[in-house]
């Protein structure tokens, strides 16, 4: 028998959806309408709110339709249409005919709530959407000007900080460096498990925006660390956000990560995070983890947030750690209390 | 807005690794299969379409750099090889003539331990007065040839059912032998059974075998493609008396010529493909099909793989439908899969299925080759497909384009 793979990779034959979301006046639509224009766009499909919103030129345009434009450089425009759903099946068919170009992944502008909830909803309730499209991150702009007051204010923006897998610090070239140094200070506090990064003027890599969790099943051990826990954050201060600049709604949310030194049972498993959805669904801002589970001849990967996970992935081979990490970014509970709940559910399942 | 034009390509979880046009004989029949030379080096070897090229032998040791290294002539314009197949070192050459009672019809068998050097080692004489020899063979075990031929002994009733099930072995490669033969009983003048109803006009293409395709993991079945008779299971476990176990036929009300019949042994499961051929969507749908094949006297449709919508390709140029299967050849150098399926559609390309779960497959990745130049069908037209060991994905054009070599991400 030959030893090349001969069953599908459950993430590789997906397209990877990208939730690209912001705080009001954050710069999203100058940095929308860069991103669209950059070469490396091409084969990219955006769906945005508004087409005005991304400020695309006629002479941008190669071809035009209602609610569709092919930009010149490839990539696909497509305004929302009435929900995320039907847009995300109208681009797959539309693609699958041909009418518009054969894109290998989606970027979708959220407004509003800032969330992966509605692209996990959807992808977990449409057979042809979850059949074709996988979450792969939720990028956050905070603008540097603004941000700090924002997030006094509103539990919201600190909710689109702690979601995020990627951090966009925006107009920093009109805010003073002090200003931006705290900013960062504070993102890193509120949110350990995202890489953060500066675009000056919209101007941003697209390859920084993608690839954000692992593509295929035989990820290695280094993508998984950048998915998990970006480089560098690492050394950051790990748990409740207690910093000078920490506001109430800062204090609410703790991010942590947790070891498990068993394997799991899928059932244990199950058990556990059944339990803290149900009981705490709205304040599990974001589940990420690389586990350990009995009978799986690789890692799975895990994704949620609320009450909703990806469907679980499990990998091609080990990359040779014992353990299993899940990363928790929660508001009002504490790294104890869901450290006990798991610690009740091995206790319980594996007493004679 | 249109993204589906002819002269671009079109891709999912497939990349195009490279692409020889074959020194511009790029029409490639149906006839795929690597070699492990002696030297190490790997080696593809393709029958053409049509005259004047017999077969061509390209290296594909490093699958970006193919490298053409012997290509071969038939004697004259009105026989075709379009099949061949190989063991070890040696390998079949199927030839069958444009009209009944020409020759060469039948297959030659070759040593190509230096693959330069193909060396003929025996002739199979298939020709007769009601014959055209050998459309398709099947060579897997180095002991017996399986193929669609006619015999000088066989006169059809209808002249469109020249071609039948045909064992021969070779175990003596000097000294090729007919061991058994198996025909659609009315076929042949002469049978007690009346001759078969045919297909409407504008699709009848004959009771008659294509694919013959017999595993080793089980060597007492055959499992053939038998156009517009469906799919066929023959008991060959006494060879000499071929018994008919188990038939489907999807047409009427379709289109006819099923084509290939490729079983998933492990999983009790048919794939069985169409072939188009008709232009322009005429003959569509033309489609693969999985049956349940755990009742072997009742294979069950259960899906058919999602067609390449009609939209998009049905007046790209040229044929649109199913067409060859990867067909997981019992060879060191075939990659195998239960789970993905793969196979050409002519103008849409080359096509990957998950089929992990029969009742829903998926299409999982795609390659549409653009135009190549000079195609008389102004569109690309895949014709077959063979995927190595290391799950490289070898695709030929009908006419013109050669071979395409491209990697599968997913």
């Amino acid at each position: 028998m030959s030893s090349a793979r001969t069953s599908a990779d459950p993430l590789s034959s997906r397209l990877p959806v990208t939730v690209i979301t912001g705080f009001l006046g954050s710069g999203k639509t100058t940095l929308l309408s860069r991103l669209v224009r950059h070469p490396d766009m091409h084969r990219a499909a955006v769906i945005i709110n508004e087409f005005g919103e991304a400020g695309i030129d006629h002479e941008l345009v190669a071809v035009s339709s209602e609610r569709t434009t092919l930009l010149g450089n490839g990539c696909l425009c497509c305004t929302l249409r009435s929900d995320l759903q039907e847009t995300l099946r109208e681009l797959f068919v539309r693609r699958r005919a041909g009418e518009v170009i054969d894109f290998d992944r989606v970027f979708v502008e959220t407004t509003g709530l800032a969330d992966p909830v509605p692209v996990l909803h959807t992808l977990r309730t449409d057979g042809l959407l979850g059949a074709q499209y996988r979450l792969d991150g939720v990028v956050t702009m905070v603008d540097a000007v603004n941000a700090m007051g924002e997030l006094d204010q509103f539990a919201e923006a600190c909710r689109q900080v702690a979601v995020a897998d990627r951090l966009v610090i925006t107009k920093t070239d009109i805010a003073d460096a002090k200003t931006v140094a705290r900013l960062q200070e504070r993102l890193a506090r509120l949110n350990p498990f995202a890489s953060c990064s500066i675009a000056v003027d919209g101007n941003v890599d697209p390859a920084s925006l993608a690839d954000i969790g692992p593509r295929t099943v035989a990820a290695q051990p280094g993508e998984l660390e950048r998915w998990l826990m970006p480089a560098g954050t690492g050394s950051k201060p790990i748990g409740s956000p207690r910093g000078n600049d920490a506001g109430a709604h800062d204090r609410a949310i703790q991010s942590f990560s947790l070891w498990f030194d068993r394997p799991f049972t899928w059932d244990r498993l199950n058990a556990a995070l059944q339990a803290l959805a149900a009981l705490r669904g709205p304040d599990l801002l974001r589940v990420k983890g690389i586990v350990r589970v009995e009978g799986e001849p690789g890692p799975v990967v895990l994704q949620g947030a609320q009450h909703l996970f990806h469907p679980p992935v499990t990998l091609a081979s080990s990359d040779g750690e014992p353990r299993s990490r899940i990363v928790f970014i929660v508001r009002n509970m504490s790294r104890e209390s869901i450290a006990a709940l798991f610690a009740a559910m091995e206790a319980i399942a594996t007493e004679p | 807005m249109s993204a589906s034009r002819r002269d671009q390509a079109l891709a999912f979880n497939m990349r195009l690794l490279a692409h020889h046009d074959l020194s511009g004989f790029g029409g490639i029949g149906e006839g795929m299969a690597m070699q492990m030379a002696r030297d190490g080096r790997r080696i593809l070897w393709l029958a053409h379409e049509s005259a004047p090229k017999n077969f061509t032998a390209v290296e594909v040791s490093d699958p970006r750099a193919p490298k053409v290294v012997v290509q071969t002539d038939l004697p004259h314009a009105k026989v075709r090889s379009n099949s061949l197949d190989l063991v070890g070192d040696t390998m079949a050459v199927a030839y069958q003539t444009k009209d009944p009672g020409l020759k060469p019809a039948g297959f030659e068998l070759f040593d190509v331990r230096i693959p330069e050097q193909p060396r003929l080692i025996t002739h199979f004489d298939a020709s007769g007065e009601h014959s055209r020899g050998v459309h398709a063979l099947w060579f897997v075990d180095g002991e017996f040839i399986h193929m669609a031929s006619g015999a000088a002994d066989f006169k059809p009733t209808h002249r469109n059912d020249d071609q039948f099930y045909r064992i021969v072995d070779v175990r003596d490669v000097t000294r090729p032998m007919e061991v058994g033969r198996w025909w659609l009983p009315g076929t042949r003048e002469g049978d007690a059974e009346p001759p078969p109803q045919r297909l409407d006009p504008r699709f009848d293409s004959g009771f008659r075998a294509h694919n013959t395709n017999v595993y080793p993991q089980r060597p007492d079945r055959a499992y053939i493609g038998y156009i517009d008779g469906g799919a066929l299971i023959l008991d060959i476990a006494d060879k000499a008396h071929p018994k008919l176990v188990g038939r489907w036929r999807n047409s009427p009300p379709f289109n006819g010529f099923t084509h290939t019949v490729l079983p998933l042994l492990d999983r009790n499961l048919l794939v069985v493909s169409d072939e188009c051929v008709k232009d322009d969507g005429f003959d569509w749908p033309k489609l693969v099909w999985l049956l349940d094949a755990r009742a072997e006297a009742n294979p069950v449709p259960i899906a058919t793989l999602p067609a390449p919508p009609h939209g998009a390709f049905a007046h790209r140029g040229g044929r649109f439908g199913a067409h060859n299967l990867h067909e997981n050849l019992p060879a060191p150098t075939s990659w195998r899969s239960e789970e993905i399926v793969i196979g050409t559609f002519f103008n849409a390309g080359v096509r990957a299925y998950d089929i992990a779960n029969p009742f829903e497959p998926r299409e999982i990745a795609y390659y549409v080759p653009a135009a190549p130049a000079l195609s008389r069908a102004g569109a690309i037209q895949l014709n077959d497909v063979y995927v190595d060991d290391r799950r490289i994905v070898y695709a030929v054009d009908r006419f013109a384009g050669g071979l395409y070599v491209l990697e599968m991400t997913v």
